[in-house]
């Protein structure tokens, strides 16, 4: 280290303290609880795997998470590629129109699809209309409403990720690739989605992450009939006063995160998008 | 629990249906704060002088209609100020308080089943009944550690112009698919919920207790896919708006003012499940034993009265009948012709069982 680094290095310990003290300290003081309550030991941690309730809501969540990770990354693929190749006035536009949800609320943006796919919604209103269906569709308050919004809310996210990572690439490779005889489709799979790795890794891990932790869009897109994670632990903080078995569910999740977190760090391609691009 | 639930209902009914959702992820937060988490961060919480009483409801309308239905009188009668802290007295936030010393509260706005909890876990003081007249309640709304500071009543809510020639009249008629088509809705928080499936199975309102938890998911089972749960008051009533629902589980401060604003949405009053909302005393409040001056006078007729005007929170004190028009009384759960046919929920069966039974719950409706 040099005299600089360690002063660069020094700039940093006030915002760690205050990390420490004021986040670390209190979620290891609550992470405690599973231990504590109601009596000593690992009992909350036994009953989390020999609870079946408890099983099935871990499934839904790994379920809708999944998906809605699997649906993010095609879309927002498609967008970020389209964004690459606008012209810059067209693209100031197009990037204008994905940071718009960013600026409103997670709820706002639950009963705005609410208003969409309900029974009488703007949706099944255009489709039985036009007489596509006989009969209005079934697209919320079901795992299928769920979905739909924690898509529409991780895709802004998952497009920036990806455009900042497409935007990178060298466009001689792509000519190159061209003038070599390569086909669009080939130069597709077998230059542009290696290429993108990096920002399809981190935004994948992203929106896995993002998704486990859920409350408000499936709680209320849900309506009772998908039950998430973050729900169950948040009824058992403020209904039930079943502190250590949502503590410890609190705990279990945490170690998940943080597994994926380093098992992805150990793919080359995500090393290099938290390294930055070209040094 | 789902009477806090009511208090924040009725607290949002005057607020529109986006805030529901802040309110929710603040009694959330409070939850977290009840935790030790960002305790010493809290904005506005109010603190007791000696010459004041402090009490947390949940926020929104009822600020003021408290401040008017209880504060005003008191503070005309004793010259205390009554200050009200809308934080929303979640019982993890009550548990944390005492835990930590750090009361702040002399009344919180409860329910009576948090009221038999938290004075089984020893976080609450016993209601000094040599200070406050038991005898201003009605019968059965005063426990050791709660007196009912207000009622209220989950009641069949339904859309005249979809049910047709005859409307539904009873949780029976709620189950009956061929005579009334289309979706239903029903709380996600237990309380009052079991007690309308069973009392459709034909059990005898006597009966209901200990609930007859296996009978009551069959019977509710073929149900499911025609029922949407609400979790918040507001969520209740929008669903009647956008026309998704013919019927409902539905608080009767919602119906109301579903009734208002069309008269197509009405409710019977038969089989309505009645709840008692409960004044608690935290363990160690700062205003000592003069509390209790203070919640035996929220049991003036007069102010309840007024309550139940500014929200539809019905008088626990029978006397405010006297004082009431016929157009009170229409929304007023324990008025004689309503509570006919009702059944009380009963605080001590929920006191028991209400975690394990949510839980159970939100497992069965989710599958």
């Amino acid at each position: 280290m040099t005299s600089f680094q360690r002063w660069a290095f020094c700039l940093t310990v006030p915002a760690a303290l205050l990390t420490l003290c004021l986040y670390v300290l209190p979620i290891l003081q609550v992470l405690a609880l599973s231990f504590t309550e109601p009596t000593f030991g690992i009992g909350n941690y036994v009953a989390l795997f020999q609870n079946a309730a408890i099983g099935r809501v871990v499934r839904t969540t790994v379920f809708v998470s999944a998906v809605t990770t699997a649906l993010t990354i095609v879309m927002s693929y498609a967008v970020a590629f389209a964004l690459v190749h606008m012209p810059p006035a067209q693209r100031r536009v197009a990037l204008f129109m994905v940071m718009v949800p960013f600026w409103i609320s997670v709820l706002v943006r639950a009963f705005a699809w609410i208003t969409i796919l309900r029974r009488n919604g703007v949706l099944n209103s255009a489709l039985v209309g036009s007489g596509a269906v006989g009969e209005p569709l079934e697209l919320v308050y079901n795992q299928f409403g769920v979905i739909v919004g924690m898509v529409h809310y991780m895709m802004p996210f998952a497009i920036m990720l990806l455009y900042a990572n497409l935007s990178e690439i060298d466009h001689r490779i792509i000519q190159a690739a061209r003038s070599l005889g390569a086909r669009p489709v080939t130069i597709f799979f077998r230059v542009w989605v290696p290429l993108s790795m990096p920002g399809l890794a981190i935004a994948s891990l992203f929106i896995v992450i993002f998704s486990l932790g859920f409350l408000v869009t499936p709680a209320i897109l849900g309506a009772g009939r998908v039950l998430m994670v973050a729900e169950y632990i948040s009824v058992q903080i403020s209904s039930t006063l079943r502190w250590g078995v949502a503590t410890a569910l609190s705990t279990m999740l945490l170690l998940v995160v943080g597994a994926l977190i380093a098992l992805a760090m150990r793919s080359p391609a995500l090393r290099a998008a938290f390294e930055g691009g070209r040094k | 629990m789902s009477i806090n639930r009511f208090g924040q209902d009725a607290a949002l009914i005057a607020l529109d249906k986006f805030k529901t959702g802040k309110i929710d992820r603040r009694g959330f937060i409070t939850a977290m704060a009840g935790l030790g988490i960002s305790v010493a961060f809290k904005p506005g919480r109010a603190s007791a002088a000696a010459s004041e009483i402090v009490v947390c409801n949940w926020g929104g309308a009822a600020l003021e209609a408290f401040q008017k239905a209880y504060g005003a009188p008191f503070k005309a009668k004793s010259g205390m100020e009554v200050v009200i802290d809308g934080t929303g007295p979640a019982t993890g936030a009550i548990r944390a308080m005492v835990d930590s010393k750090n009361v702040t509260w002399d009344a919180t706005d409860g329910g009576m089943t948090d009221a038999v909890v938290l004075g089984k876990g020893g976080y609450l003081e016993p209601i000094d009944y040599s200070i406050v007249d038991k005898s201003l309640v009605g019968e059965g709304l005063s426990a050791e550690f709660g007196i009912c500071n207000y009622t209220y009543s989950n009641v069949l809510a339904y859309d005249a112009k979809k049910v047709g020639a005859t409307a539904p009249s009873s949780w029976n008629d709620f189950f009956d698919l061929e005579k009334f088509p289309g979706k239903r809705t029903m709380c996600k928080w237990i309380q009052g919920q079991l007690e309308a499936v069973l009392l459709a199975d034909g059990v005898k309102p006597q009966d209901i207790y200990p609930l007859d938890v296996d009978r009551a998911f069959k019977k509710l089972e073929p149900l499911l896919p025609n029922l949407i749960f609400w979790e918040s008051g507001a969520q209740s009533q929008q669903l009647f708006r956008d026309g998704e629902v013919v019927m409902g589980n539905i608080w009767h401060t919602r119906a109301n003012l579903l009734r208002k604003e069309n008269p197509d949405y009405t409710w019977t009053w038969n089989q309505n499940l009645m709840f008692a909302s409960a004044w608690s005393v935290p363990k160690g409040n700062p205003a000592g034993k003069k509390v209790f001056d203070f919640i035996n006078s929220s049991m003036d007729p007069e102010g309840q009265v007024t309550l139940l005007r500014l929200m539809g929170n019905g008088p626990s004190n029978p006397k405010a009948l006297a004082l009431m028009t016929d157009e009170d009384k229409a929304v007023y759960s324990l008025a004689p012709e309503n509570a006919k046919t009702g059944l009380a929920v009963s605080a001590q069966y929920y006191a028991d069982n209400e975690a394990e039974l949510q839980n159970k719950f939100l497992d069965f409706i989710s599958r």
